[in-house]
């Protein structure tokens, strides 16, 4: 057995999902930065229109790569990042597919076309995968990848499940013809264990924690590998040695005398209290997670400065080297 | 100042990002709602089961089920008013609209057999939207509550659903879509020459793409739904403009974290573009000082003279005691409540300016220590949104 981080940076695609708050894109982010910083070149993608990453990964301005909107940026050496607009790369399909580029654009710049695509279910998932399959497999001059590791910020558990389940729709619905030869491809792609993991992102409440498990029972259903669970946000625990009696002894004390708002006792009853009850809860909800999975998950810690720049991803990420160094847990165990 | 008006709409909808506990407000509107004397109706989207099981319903699915009357007198429902609950179900919601608009038993199981319908339903994205403003329309419109709260499905894609049924009309009453149906791709190949141009073209290119057969089974679904789609067209138009209408409000949920307050705002500027009403934000889980008077700003000498004094103090209540490290992890506690209520008083007041709300509809609900999943804590709740302002 390897490592985790070796198990996970061998892998070409891992898709990092879960309830959405529980800091998938942190995470993710922060799973670049490790990669990255382990000397594999890397690609964290985003999807949809919001962007993130760039705040959270490039350390200077970022630097285009190629065409604004189609190829990636890079962040940092060794780290790229690329959002994934699904009209862009819908375009981008049909020029690789007709070949002609004035009948592509004239397909997506008809109105009655656009109406359909508003209403039409799927092909946002489905084009999306696509485009991921297309950056996975592309290679250089020498035959080798291009994005080693690619890193997906994944929507959340509904629609998260909806873009790993849109292949199958494809598949029992068309037997012949380029798009079944495609949803083929990108299917053996998502359900190869080699290749592609998924990671759930969780917190330690009740809420995330179900979540979670049902979507772990549902990314095995779909055949997909499953990476190590993350909880996320852990918060420290409150290193206080019979709490009941100093808290007893802190309750009486005069609180006349006090120099600070810090230590006035009702407020320090009440801060320790609510800290003692957030572990023990979120104690409780790490040994549900583990009982479940059968090894204890990543847990990375609530950084009080926050994850809104390089600086807490790159802390967040030498924590989740150190989690991932000392985890049993295994890739599609 | 209570938040005026909440409870006198007839149509609730709760709307936020992922995560900042958008059920569990629902949930205590709902309750808040019966308390009032009301007969609330809480749809869901959420399969958590715990909601299900502190109210007491047992499992959630697509039918109402109301809470024991026993119940909700724990909560705190005196009076006549009922709270019934139910989870939305994509699928079920389709398969009615079929039974019912369908012409015949024949060209209904020829819908049900139709894989792209079978998958529609199930797995792809967008349909759970359509379902929820629609099991909405149909909830509203058979009446029989006075109040309905709507929890939204939760949506990086933002606001969705309030795009899905004008979305669904404009397809429905496109040329492309009888431009599809009417020479039908089912003919074959041939047919396909008599298209008018531009939409020729685009078919054209399609084929090459998806085949031929998955044209013909977009076809056949779509011929198959053909005499329902005047159906689903009418009630799309309806659902868009109860959304619009004064008895419907939205109360925007956000937690006190910066992105999810940035989230907050996008929901706003949409729902302003939409011409739809919010009538208050719910900031949910907000730390709280819970000393007298403003959180103390970090200053290391306060710090300093903090410890110094607790350590003493404690030290002399119980000499065997280890005051400086019991000084220092309870100083460190307060530390940290202080910062978290400092950061979480600061989103509030970004919030309370970006939107344009009076004071008291915009309520804050303190974080708990423990999960909000028991009926007692959800009464908690709603005593804390509905309480008069300056407590939180």
């Amino acid at each position: 057995m390897t490592d985790l981080i070796a198990q996970l940076l061998a892998r070409r695609l891992l898709l990092v999902t879960g309830k959405g708050g529980t800091g998938k894109t942190s995470v993710a982010a922060a799973l670049g930065r490790l990669a990255a910083d382990t000397g594999v070149k890397t690609l964290v993608v985003e999807l949809g229109h919001a962007s993130v990453l760039p705040d959270l990964l490039c350390e200077g301005p970022p630097r285009a790569t190629g065409e604004p909107r189609r190829d990636p940026l890079r962040a940092a050496p060794n780290l790229f990042t690329l959002r994934l607009i699904p009209e862009d790369a819908l375009l981008e399909y049909l020029e690789l597919q007709i070949r002609v580029r004035a009948l592509a654009r004239g397909i997506v710049g008809n109105a009655g076309f656009k109406r359909f695509l508003e209403a039409a279910p799927g092909w946002r998932e489905l084009i999306t995968l696509g485009k991921l399959w297309h950056l996975v497999t592309r290679e250089d001059s020498r035959g080798a990848p291009v994005w080693p590791l690619i890193v997906i910020d994944a929507p959340a558990t509904g629609h998260g499940l909806s873009l790993l389940s849109a292949p199958k729709v494809i598949l029992d619905t068309v037997r012949l013809g380029p798009l079944r030869r495609n949803t083929d491809l990108v299917q053996a792609l998502l359900t190869d264990a080699a290749r592609t993991a998924v990671l759930i992102v969780s917190l330690l409440e009740e809420l995330p924690v179900n979540e979670t498990l049902e979507l772990s029972a549902r990314i095995r259903e779909l055949g997909l590998a499953l990476g190590p669970v993350i909880a996320n946000g852990v918060e420290p625990p409150l290193d206080l040695r019979d709490a009941e009696r100093v808290l007893g002894m802190v309750a009486k004390l005069d609180a006349a005398g006090a120099p600070s708002p810090l230590v006035d006792p009702v407020t320090l009853c009440a801060s320790a209290r609510y800290r003692l009850a957030r572990a023990r809860m979120q104690a409780g909800h790490l040994v549900r997670l583990e009982r479940e999975f059968g090894v204890a998950p990543i847990a990375l810690p609530w950084l009080a400065r926050g994850v809104d720049d390089p600086t807490g991803v790159a802390a967040l990420a030498r924590s989740l080297e150190a989690e991932l160094a000392r985890s049993r847990a295994e890739v599609g165990a | 100042m209570k938040p005026a008006g909440w409870l006198d709409r007839r149509i609730l909808v709760t709307v936020g990002t992922g995560g900042v506990g958008k059920t569990t407000v629902a949930a205590a509107l709902g309750l808040a709602g019966a308390r009032a004397g009301k007969s609330v109706l809480v749809m869901t989207i959420d399969p958590a089961r715990r909601l299900a099981d502190a109210l007491g319903t047992g499992a959630l699915d697509h039918v109402p089920r109301e809470v024991p009357r026993e119940r909700l007198r724990e909560a705190g429902v005196a009076g006549e008013g009922t709270l019934a609950a139910m989870m939305l179900d994509t699928k079920r919601t389709f398969d009615e609209l079929v039974e019912r608009f369908a012409a015949d038993p024949a060209s209904r199981e020829r819908i049900f057999a139709n894989p792209i319908y079978r998958n529609l339903t199930d797995a792809l994205g967008g349909s759970r939207e359509y379902s929820a403003m629609e099991k909405l329309r149909q909830v509203h419109v058979e009446g029989g509550y006075d109040l309905i709260v709507l929890d939204t499905p939760p949506a990086s894609h933002a606001l969705d659903f309030l795009d899905a049924p004008r979305r669904l009309a404009g397809f429905l009453e496109s040329q492309f879509l009888t431009t599809l149906l009417h020479p039908a791709a089912v003919v074959g190949r041939a047919s396909l020459r008599l298209f008018r141009s531009g939409s020729e073209l685009v078919l054209k290119g399609l084929e090459r793409i998806t085949g031929l057969e998955f044209l013909t089974a977009i076809s056949e679904f779509l011929l198959a739904m053909e005499e329902m789609l005047g159906g689903f067209s009418e009630r799309a138009h309806e659902v868009a403009r109860l959304l619009r209408d004064p008895s419907c409000g939205f109360v925007l949920v956000s937690g006190p974290d910066l992105q999810q307050a940035k989230s907050a705002e996008t929901f706003w500027l949409r729902l302003q573009a939409e011409g739809i009403a919010l009538v208050g934000l719910v900031l949910n889980r907000v730390h709280v000082w819970p000393g007298a008077g403003e959180p103390p700003a970090d200053d290391d000498g306060e710090v300093e003279r903090a410890i110094a004094w607790l350590t003493r103090a404690l030290g002399e209540a119980a000499p065997d005691l280890d005051a400086p490290a019991s000084a220092s992890a309870l100083v460190a506690a307060t530390r940290a409540q202080a910062a978290l209520a400092l950061r979480d008083a600061s989103v509030r007041e970004r919030l309370e300016k970006a939107l344009p709300l009076p004071a008291e509809a915009v309520r804050a609900v303190p974080l708990f220590g423990e999960d909000v999943h028991e009926l007692a804590a959800l009464g908690r709740m709603v005593g804390m949104i509905f309480a008069e302002r300056g407590d939180a």
